[in-house]
């Protein structure tokens, strides 16, 4: 759900990155908290375990530059991989704008991004959003390590409808930035056609 | 316009705005913030100095939707309010029109009781206005929605939209 303040001169909008435990996610918004200056940020809220694994969210709010006048603001939320913790999950995507699918690439966690793509369609759909329409990007994470899988193997297992895809390494930054814009791009160009 | 975007005109935040500040005075509370149900902030007032307003407007969103997640779990539509005790500050939240949610931050000199029945007055005034402000975005197209004066509806171009992000500086 987009809020434009025309008051305040700002769009504000919400992105999600979600994908299965310990795929890289909360690196995401730790990289681009790091790399991001700080008149254009907020504070990273963790609302994470003692083993630093993501409890409930992740929260970053990032201001992205101006258009025609108007602040861009994303406000960048993580959801807990676990499976468990799918209930919390549920809730995150409430009113948002669009989502980063963070895919781990390792061999072993296919299986893994599989069954978390079809919780996200699902709790999408209980939020009454469509997959199939919704901004949404696949980030291909941990693109460095020996045990991941090639890229075009990947992309058809899980690509849903032709997204955009982004190859990443999390840890050094490596198309962190590229994911953001890109699916930034998909709801800022998705605002306009509906403005 | 995608029917659950919440477009903001000067005319809705002044009214929201008059409603928000007669709060904070009557109560003389630190800060009383009205959000949306995704985390974002729509209008706030107090002197409450120090608290990051994204960040709180975020974390009541996320404390709201986990609450309703547990009234479900036990049979209830809802627990409609919200209140947080600490030592020296409170956190009052309460439902405002299904779709907000009223943030009231206090100290120890101010009565629950009194918060809750300011609170009681103001979420009643708050969604009148919201609820007839909401039935507006919802019915008429945006490009006739801006009053005469106020800011025209949204356009921008690809070259805008690459323009953005200069704030990110990979390998900084």
């Amino acid at each position: 759900m987009t809020f434009i303040n025309y008051v305040a001169r700002e769009i504000n909008c919400k992105i999600v990155y979600y994908g299965p435990g310990l795929g890289g996610k909360t690196t995401n918004l730790q990289y681009l908290y790091d790399i991001t200056n700080s008149e254009n940020k907020g504070k990273l809220v963790s609302l994470a375990t003692e083993t630093e694994r993501t409890l409930f969210f992740d929260f970053l709010p990032i201001d992205l530059g101006q258009i025609r006048g108007l602040r861009t603001r994303f406000h960048l939320y993580t959801v807990p991989g676990q499976v468990f913790y799918d209930a919390s999950r549920k809730l995150i995507l409430r009113g948002v704008d669009g989502v980063v699918f963070v895919a781990d690439s390792q061999e072993e966690r296919l299986d893994a991004n599989l069954e978390s793509i079809a919780n996200l369609e699902q709790n999408l759909k209980e939020h009454g959003f469509d997959i199939g329409k919704i901004p949404y990007v696949l980030q291909l994470n941990k693109r460095d390590l020996p045990n991941a899988l090639p890229s075009e193997q990947l992309k058809k297992l899980l690509l849903v409808k032709g997204e955009p895809v982004f190859e990443a390494v999390a840890t050094t930054g490596t198309g962190v930035v590229d994911t953001l814009k890109g699916v930034a791009r998909q709801v800022l160009v998705e605002l306009r056609k509906s403005a | 316009m995608n029917p659950s975007n919440i477009v903001l005109y000067e005319a809705e935040y002044l009214r929201l705005k008059s409603i928000l500040v007669m709060t904070q005075r009557d109560l003389r509370a630190d800060l009383v913030l009205l959000i949306d149900r995704s985390g974002h902030q729509i209008a706030a007032e107090g002197p409450a100095h120090g608290i990051d307003m994204t960040a709180l407007s975020s974390l009541a969103a996320a404390n709201i939707a986990a609450t309703d997640g547990l009234a479900r779990l036990v049979g209830e539509p809802e627990f409609s309010i919200l209140y947080h005790q600490g030592k020296h500050r409170s956190i009052h939240i309460s439902d405002v029109a299904k779709r907000f949610s009223l943030v009231v931050v206090f100290d120890e000199s101010v009565a629950l009781g009194m918060v809750r029945l300011r609170v009681k007055r103001a979420t009643a005034y708050l969604e009148e206005i919201l609820r007839s402000f909401l039935r507006k975005t919802e019915a008429v197209p945006t490009a006739t929605k801006a009053a005469p004066g106020s800011a025209p509806p949204i356009y921008f171009t690809d070259e805008d939209i690459d323009k953005l992000f200069s704030s990110l500086k990979p390998g900084s």
